[in-house]
């Protein structure tokens, strides 16, 4: 039998949800809360109550956040790419030139796609240093914590991130995508005994073509993509199963308990109800409501602000930063300079750096600093949870004195990274010759 | 009822997420205005009050709006130029300025918009709807509209319109003389006199102290040694001065200085710069052959044929499928009999005469004659006359004893 309508009023449709014009999500009670949460599909990756200092924005600076949600509109800008894009030699340009220039909204969300891959890298690089400046890859005294595991899925993830962007990055099929691929590619080849047959396998031959087109095509939009999203999917479920940021965590061990109020009670006692007072509950601060607040509605306010925002910036961004478009791919023309991936600019600096040319005798600088460096830093990074032995109760602390050392170490190298990163960016120019900002690099020569 | 828990946080976050909201709209207004905001609107705007002022509304109405393009497959461009040159093929406009001004006619009626589009002949860049981009004046892209502006700029002695001739010459590379490409044959007329195939190889034949030039316009501008030159640095100015002095910019050259006048120079350069290999389908490249080709015994027989007796059955188109022999006429197919002795054939064929025949024809001669070979009923007489000249022919080479075997 159907109620009158006036009577399924009274009761939400959801928990917590009461329809109205502008806004129906209204819990009333935390127990609404928790089971809006709980009941709703969108929301069933966030715990019911959230401590309090995970929210701050100057704790995360939500950096994992805004990656995901980049991540997220990387998916969305991709889908109308795919039918526009044409994974061939002979297309490819010629379908990212149509992009640019007659798709309604094209050269924007190619620009959105473009900017958000490079934000991506970029946030989840910052997220790294976040994690590791504040030890959030350490266990607190949380039951079942695995901490460090999410950290080495973390550093998977940036690696992952870095292959994305570096297959999206072949696939307008110009002379700056064919050039950056082919240097970085070249570096992959210098690995001792297997260089060469690691290059041939990602580029499907000895030279780079269409087999290299559609292994990168595939690459870029089926397997990495879903690696990425099974991956955040779990990292998600683990900081969830991990008690949450490690910030709360601190919270738990350094801030002493709380005493919970007293709360007027009955006490059922063997021949009665006894009026009285419930015994008073220290609790840990995690419980402690003076602590928590809600998921519903802050952290999910503060999610959305994380994420639109995000999207907000970068659609603006996508106006005004055209995205390059240089010359189609010519195997015969080398631009000069020709320069790897911005991120990966770092090691080919590195890679130029430690070539060392005595008279005709040459020492091959790809090896130590296409492989053997990046390779050692990936596998401290990987480790490293294992290697820090300071106290747990560094865990969710920005820069504590008993990981001073590590913390110090791990910025110069970072500062080092960003310098030469900077140095491969700016300040080389043709022939990888060294240029101060205020030098004007030689004029690039035309053909007519 | 239990109540909520007291937040800190909805006093600052609301307005925050309001002004993220604002933010957002702002760029989707942003993004959407500028994806309208293009020149060409203005520019087509333009052009049909233009058609509206000279031939009225009614035409002014038939001017198409939006993004316009001459898709052609063969040559794998997409030319938008008319979005805004739409006066392209409108008469009445020949005055008007850019963009709306027509098209001079004469190139166009052997060079049609639908097989050629715009850029094979003017250069820039098709695909793009910005007039820079679209006429190649941005950095990344290499073929820029050959205009008169482009012209001055290099000061062409001569026609200040010629570079673009240098396009022209995809297609006819190989032409002696390509009418209305005068800078292009002035420099082939150059090439032949000055000998330059005895050091360098031009279209596969020539010497070898030089480097072969049959692609040498595809060498890019990064691969040339601008040091010694002064001036624009382009490939295009580097050959004009190293024709005019060939050990001025490259030292040590063997190559000589052959006094050009700097209108020789130039138009030498916009013939080097020409030569590219460009993926061009057969039927658009002038002077390609149509046909197989043929030995030299099968122009000598064919060229006998015309000339001799026979000479009307080849012009006619009988030799096709016949054989002539008493006239010499030997068809290269030999799918119908020889017709040397038709006029005896029909009589044992067909039962008839071999006038009645070709007034009636039967069986495969009905359908030849009415469709591919339509003879007049003069003609048809002659054809009479011309079977029996070879019946005659064919009896006297028999009484001779020197009469071919006449196949049936």
């Amino acid at each position: 039998m159907r109620l009158p309508l006036s009577s399924r009023k009274a009761e939400p449709d959801a928990p917590g949800v009461r329809p109205q014009m502008l806004w129906s999500l209204s819990p009333r009670s935390d127990r609404e809360a928790g089971d809006a949460i709980a009941s709703n599909f969108m929301f069933h990756a966030f715990p019911a109550k959230v401590s309090k200092a995970s929210m701050a924005w100057n704790y995360s600076f939500w950096l994992g956040t805004i990656s995901a949600a980049l991540f997220f509109l990387l998916i969305l800008s991709g889908l109308p790419l795919l039918f526009l894009y044409v994974p061939s030699v002979e297309r490819a340009y010629q379908s990212v030139k149509d992009i640019e220039f007659v798709i309604t909204f094209g050269s924007w969300i190619r620009a959105v796609h473009r900017i958000a891959a490079h934000g991506m890298v970029i946030a989840v690089f910052l997220h790294l240093v976040r994690v590791f400046l504040t030890g959030a890859y350490k266990n607190g005294v949380g039951r079942g914590q695995h901490r460090e595991w999410n950290w080495v899925l973390g550093v998977v993830m940036l690696l992952l991130t870095l292959f994305l962007s570096f297959t999206g990055y072949l696939l307008p099929w110009d002379q700056l995508a064919f050039w950056a691929v082919t240097v970085g590619t070249n570096i992959a080849s210098s690995i001792p005994w297997v260089g060469a047959t690691v290059r041939e396998l990602l580029i499907g031959g000895r030279t780079i073509e269409q087999a290299t087109l559609i292994r990168f095509y595939v690459l870029h939009v089926v397997i990495l993509p879903l690696a990425l999203g099974v991956i955040v999917a779990y990292h998600m479920w683990r900081v969830r199963k991990d008690g949450g940021l490690a910030r709360a965590e601190h919270e738990t061990l350094a801030e002493r308990p709380i005493d919970t109020p007293v709360v007027k009670t009955k006490t059922y006692t063997l021949l009665g109800v006894a009026r009285g007072q419930a015994p008073v509950i220290r609790a840990q601060a995690l419980e402690a409501p003076d602590t928590t607040v809600n998921a519903v509605p802050d952290l999910v306010r503060r999610t959305a602000i994380a994420t639109l925002g995000t999207f907000a910036v970068i659609s603006i961004m996508a106006v005004f930063i055209a995205s390059p478009l240089e010359e189609p791919a010519n195997a015969l023309v080398t631009p000069n300079p020709a320069k790897a991936p911005w991120y990966f600019l770092w090691l080919q600096e590195i890679v130029t750096d430690t070539t060392i040319r005595i008279g005709s005798f040459t020492v091959n600088g790809a090896f130590v600093g296409g492989v053997l460096l990046p390779g050692l830093l990936i596998g401290l990074l990987t480790a490293w949870p294992w290697l820090d032995k300071s106290s747990h109760l560094a865990t969710g602390v920005w820069l504590p004195r008993v990981r001073a050392r590590q913390n110090t170490v791990f910025l110069l190298v970072v500062l080092g990274i960003l310098i030469l990163t900077f140095i491969g960016m700016a300040l080389r120019g043709p022939y990888w010759y060294f240029y101060w900002p205020w030098e004007a690099w030689p004029d690039i020569p035309a053909r007519i | 009822m239990e109540q909520r828990t007291n937040s800190p946080f909805p006093s600052i976050d609301r307005p925050v997420m309001a002004l993220v909201g604002v933010v957002l709209v702002i760029g989707t207004v942003l993004f959407m205005w500028s994806d309208r905001a293009k020149d060409w609107r203005f520019y087509q705007m333009e052009f049909k009050s233009l058609v509206a002022e000279q031939f009225g509304e009614e035409k002014a109405a038939t001017v198409p709006s939006g993004l316009q393009q001459i898709w052609v497959a063969d040559l794998q461009r997409a030319d938008r130029c008319t979005t805004c040159h739409q006066g392209v093929a409108w008469k009445g406009f020949e005055k008007a300025e850019h963009p709306y001004r027509t098209h001079p006619e004469a190139p166009l009626r052997t060079h049609p918009l639908e097989e050629f589009g715009c850029t094979s002949c003017h250069g820039g860049q098709g695909w793009a709807i910005e007039t820079d981009a679209a006429h190649g004046q941005v950095a990344h892209w290499e073929e820029p509209l050959l205009s008169r502006t482009l012209g001055e700029e290099y000061t062409l002695s001569g026609d200040k319109n010629a570079l673009m001739q240098m396009n022209c010459n995809t297609c006819h590379r190989y032409d002696r003389e390509t009418a209305g490409a005068a800078a292009i044959n002035l420099a082939k007329r150059m090439v032949n006199e000055k000998g330059c195939r005895a050091c360098h190889v031009i279209n596969g034949f020539g010497g070898t102290i030089g480097p072969d030039l049959t692609e040498v316009g595809d060498k890019a501008p990064e691969q040339y040694d601008f040091s010694r030159l002064s001036g624009q640095r382009t490939a295009f100015a580097w050959h004009v001065a190293h024709f005019r002095d060939p050990r001025a910019l490259a030292e040590g050259t063997v190559m000589p200085n052959f006094n050009f006048t700097t209108e020789q120079a130039q138009a030498l350069s916009m013939l080097v710069l020409s030569w590219r290999r460009h993926d061009v389908p057969a039927r658009y490249l002038a002077g390609a052959p149509r046909t197989d080709p043929r030995s030299a015994e099968e122009l000598a027989a064919e060229e006998a044929m015309k000339t001799g007796p026979g000479r009307w059955f080849v012009d006619t188109g009988c030799f096709v499928c016949h054989s002539v022999s008493a006239l010499g006429v030997k068809s290269p197919a030999q799918i119908g009999p020889d017709l040397s002795t038709a006029v005896e054939d029909t009589q044992s064929r067909f039962g008839m005469t071999v006038d009645a025949f070709l007034a009636n024809p039967t069986g495969t001669m009905s359908v030849v004659l009415s469709r591919q070979i339509i003879l007049t009923p003069e003609q048809k007489k002659t054809a009479v006359e011309k079977l029996r000249e070879a019946f005659a022919e064919y009896q006297r080479q028999r009484a001779a004893g020197t009469a071919p075997a006449v196949s049936h």
